[in-house]
């Protein structure tokens, strides 16, 4: 019977609950939609290996964001019915039912809508994130191979998990307010505006001023310190602590400023005396006080929404155009290999920047080894992802090819750079550019590279050689902005360097970024290098600290995916 | 009439106080009232708005709680009562009618009749001739099937005062039953129940500031500033008569002062 009269309760109450249970299904749909983003990733065919980590670790905290949101339409929802039905709960403990079957009821009612819901949400979000695979993949520059209909257990179980504790959480706030409230309030609830505070206007108007200033010097943080996740190592903790402290402020402040904004506006709008006596205006602006509580509240949780959504669909497309700019430019060729030297001296220096699957590149030596050779013939996989895991010989595939061996800016056996981007920026009377900011750049100094190689690059690339002259160097450097910038101000200066005693001259003013890269790589493989003439290199004997072999496979070969 | 021979008290009210509001702030709805119901009585509350004529039935009726005092219906202090038994009672002794009928929009007539039924868990056969019976006697059988808002106002008022009768209660509590209701079928109303106070002996409490509705009960208790300020016994007058002597006890109070009626 309880069944029965909460069925018909959802059904006849339809228009009421319709708002409900769009909102939730809304929720839903969004919430599983979301987190099959990384699947989605994997449907579209992008495959960058850093980007499902990165992806994974910000969903992850977005999840928990958007699961507050969710939450919180969930029982503004859930309360927009309860006062619209508060009376009907009193009736029916007037009529002789008890509170627990009345709360009873109310969950069976609960359940129903939360049941449709679910399933319609995930129904429709199962059909979002199909169609979210093409603009995911668009976004990305790809294409979708092979589309085929997905479905993503993950996002359901959470999704699921998400529901549970949000239907719990609801139904504990209902029963709560069935307990609490007396008969009397309830057969008369609809009587009832929200309970209103008469906000003391002065008091309002500080609150007001206090949101104000809150956001406003968050801001101000937030432009000077900047995202804390470019902050070095050390500063990092240090760096989000003070982010949570410019978020805590943002928070309350954008609530204390609709607090207030509400408090006073009704003050105003009726000291207005020639507006408030106009036609409905009285009428409207009590209106708007009748609901000033919740009023605010939503408000400042909308005003929080948009921004999240301004900011994170702004962010994302800059990150994706930026990467597909730049992938170009750091994949120069179709296939790279790297060799890491080391010294007995520097093996544990060099572990830590080294990436694990790179281990077996590492060689101990302090004279270049000559790649192509070492790796020609060996059937080294040419692709570490190749799902087939065949083995393909260099020999086989490559057609054009050019190494870059580069060299550290101290002789062997030294430690001190002779070249380092602090010492040019002193030279210059600049700043160090933030970019340099947390790297290892200084301890390592600028590397050292041969014309020859570069020019041969170069030529690969179908660019005109530089002629670099024994006094002469030439700055290169693939990362972009600050960077290049920097070592085209360098060079256009005509500010010299000093490399083993030797003053040198720049060969140019412009330091091309197009040739620069060293090796393929996700996010750029040179953070600055010298090149300067042969002989004068061999002259130096300088420390060796990579080589790389760069390949154009030949014609016959099917480019497919490359190696970074 | 019938209550000097068969006094069996149904409601005694003892020393009834409610005080609303806080600190600096306090409003006594109703001042040391005390009166007794006999089993079978039709009685009238009169009052002018704010006198707690509808404090007084809410507090008889369990909506709301007493400051101090007793109320005992058929002997239980329901002041007293636990939440749980409070539904059995509700359940079981009273029915309700409000001033708007307060049915529910989703039910048709015949569902909402039956709820109290259904709340009581009566078997569904029952339910169904208990609610035909109640309907022929309050003259709705032919809107049973209707939802309220396609009725009139008479009839929806008509249809609650079933859902409050449906039960067999040992009291119908009534607010302002006719509060809403056109002169057409407020008579007709107050005849049902004047019909059903007769015929079934059912005890009948009903809150009105309307000289002409009161005038159908068997005795009207005058509320004023939340004390009883007097009563009147219809007697075997007709109804007529009994009406011309509530307007001078109205005219009586309003000439002291308070608000016309």
């Amino acid at each position: 019977m309880l069944c029965k009269l909460a069925w018909g309760n959802v059904r006849r109450a339809g228009r009421d609950y319709l708002v409900y249970l769009l909102t939730l299904t809304l929720g839903v749909t969004v919430f599983y939609a979301f987190n099959t983003i990384s699947m989605q990733v994997d449907i579209a065919g992008i495959d960058e290996e850093g980007l499902a980590q990165v992806m994974g670790s910000m969903l992850g905290d977005l999840t928990y964001f958007l699961a507050g949101v969710m939450a919180f339409l969930m029982v503004y929802a859930n309360n927009f019915i309860m006062k619209r039905r508060k009376k009907e709960f009193g009736l029916y403990q007037v009529l002789g039912m008890g509170r627990g079957r009345v709360a009873t009821i109310m969950a069976l009612e609960t359940v129903i809508v939360s049941v449709v819901a679910f399933v319609a949400g995930i129904v429709l979000g199962v059909g979002l994130s199909q169609l979210m695979t093409f603009f995911t993949a668009s976004l990305f520059k790809t294409q979708i191979a092979n589309f085929h209909f997905f479905f993503s257990v993950h996002a359901f179980n959470l999704t699921l998990v998400c529901m549970l504790v949000m239907f719990v959480l609801t139904l504990l706030l209902n029963l709560r307010a069935v307990r609490r409230t007396k008969l009397i309030e309830l057969m008369g609830a609809e009587r009832r505006n929200e309970s209103i505070k008469t906000r003391n206007p002065w008091i309002a108007i500080a609150i007001f001023a206090v949101g104000v200033v809150l956001v406003g010097v968050a801001y101000y943080r937030l432009l000077r310190d900047g995202f804390p996740l470019t902050a070095t190592d050390s500063k990092l903790q240090e760096a989000m602590s003070q982010f949570g402290i410019t978020t805590a402020m943002v928070t309350v402040g954008t609530f204390a400023l609709f607090w207030g904004l509400s408090g006073m506006l009704i003050k105003l709008l009726q000291s207005l005396r020639s507006v408030y006596w106009r036609g409905l205006n009285m009428f409207t602006v009590r209106q708007l006080a009748a609901k000033v509580n919740t009023v605010c509240f939503s408000m400042g949780v909308i005003a929080m929404l948009l921004f999240l959504a301004i900011t994170s669909v702004t962010c994302g497309m800059s990150i994706a155009n930026v990467m597909n700019e730049n992938l170009e430019r750091y994949n120069p060729v179709d296939v790279s290999q790297t060799y890491v030297y080391y010294t007995p001296d520097t093996l544990d220096y060099y572990k830590e920047y080294v990436n694990p699957p790179e281990a077996d590149r590492m060689v101990l030596a302090d004279t270049t080894v000559d790649l192509y050779p070492a790796w020609h013939g060996k059937g080294k996989s040419v692709d570490n992802n190749d799902e087939t895991g065949k083995k393909v010989n260099i020999a086989d595939v490559a057609g054009e090819h050019v190494q870059i061996d580069s060299y550290l800016s101290y002789p062997l056996g030294g430690s001190n750079p002779s070249v380092t981007p602090s010492e040019m920026c002193k030279t210059m009377g600049e700043k160090l550019p933030k970019a340099f900011g947390g790297s290892n750049a200084d301890a390592m100094g600028l590397f050292v590279t041969p014309a020859s190689q570069y020019n041969k690059l170069r030529q690969m690339m179908g660019e005109e050689p530089v002629h670099i002259g024994h006094d002469q160097y030439l700055l290169t450097c693939d990362m972009g902005g600050e960077l290049v910038d920097m070592y085209t101000k360098y060079m256009a200066g005509g500010h010299a360097l000093t490399l083993g005693g030797h003053e040198l001259k720049p060969a140019t003013d412009k330091s091309d970024e197009d040739t620069a890269a060293i090796a393929n790589s996700a996010m750029g493989s040179n953070p600055g290098t010298v090149v300067v003439a042969d002989e004068l290199l061999s002259q130096l004997n300088l420390q060796p600290y990579s080589s790389s072999l760069l390949v154009k496979t030949g014609d016959g070969y099917d480019r497919g995916r490359r190696e970074h | 009439m019938q209550t000097t021979h068969m006094a069996t008290p149904v409601l005694e009210v003892a020393h009834l106080e409610k005080v609303y509001g806080a600190l600096g702030n306090v409003t006594r709805a109703l001042n040391d009232v005390s009166f007794t119901v006999n089993r079978g009585e039709f009685v009238g509350i009169m009052g002018a708005s704010g006198s707690g004529k509808s404090t007084l039935l809410n507090c008889v009726s369990t909506i709301d709680s007493a400051t101090s005092g007793t109320i005992r219906i058929n002997g239980q202090d329901v002041t007293r009562m636990k939440q749980a038994k409070l539904s059995q009672f509700r359940r079981e002794e009273l029915g309700f009618i409000f001033q708007d009928s307060n049915l529910l929009d989703t039910l048709t007539a015949r569902e909402n009749i039956a709820l109290p039924l259904t709340i009581a868990r009566t078997n569904s056969a029952e339910i169904s001739t208990r609610v035909q019976d109640v309907a022929a006697r309050l003259s709705i059988s032919q809107v049973l099937d209707k939802y309220p808002y396609q009725m009139s106002g008479g009839q929806q008022q008509r249809v609650a005062a079933a859902r409050a009768l449906v039960t067999d209660p040992t009291m119908i509590m009534a607010d302002e039953p006719t509060g809403a209701l056109d002169s057409k079928s407020a008579r007709l109303l107050l005849e049902s129940l004047e019909a059903l106070n007769r015929r079934l002996r059912a005890t009948v409490l009903m809150v009105t500031h309307d000289s002409f509705a009161a005038s159908y009960t068997s005795r009207v208790l005058f509320i004023r500033d939340g004390k009883i300020f007097t009563e009147l016994r219809r007697g075997d007058t007709d109804r007529r008569e009994f009406f011309d002597r509530i307007m001078e006890v109205v005219a009586m109070m309003g000439g002291e002062g308070s608000d016309a009626l």
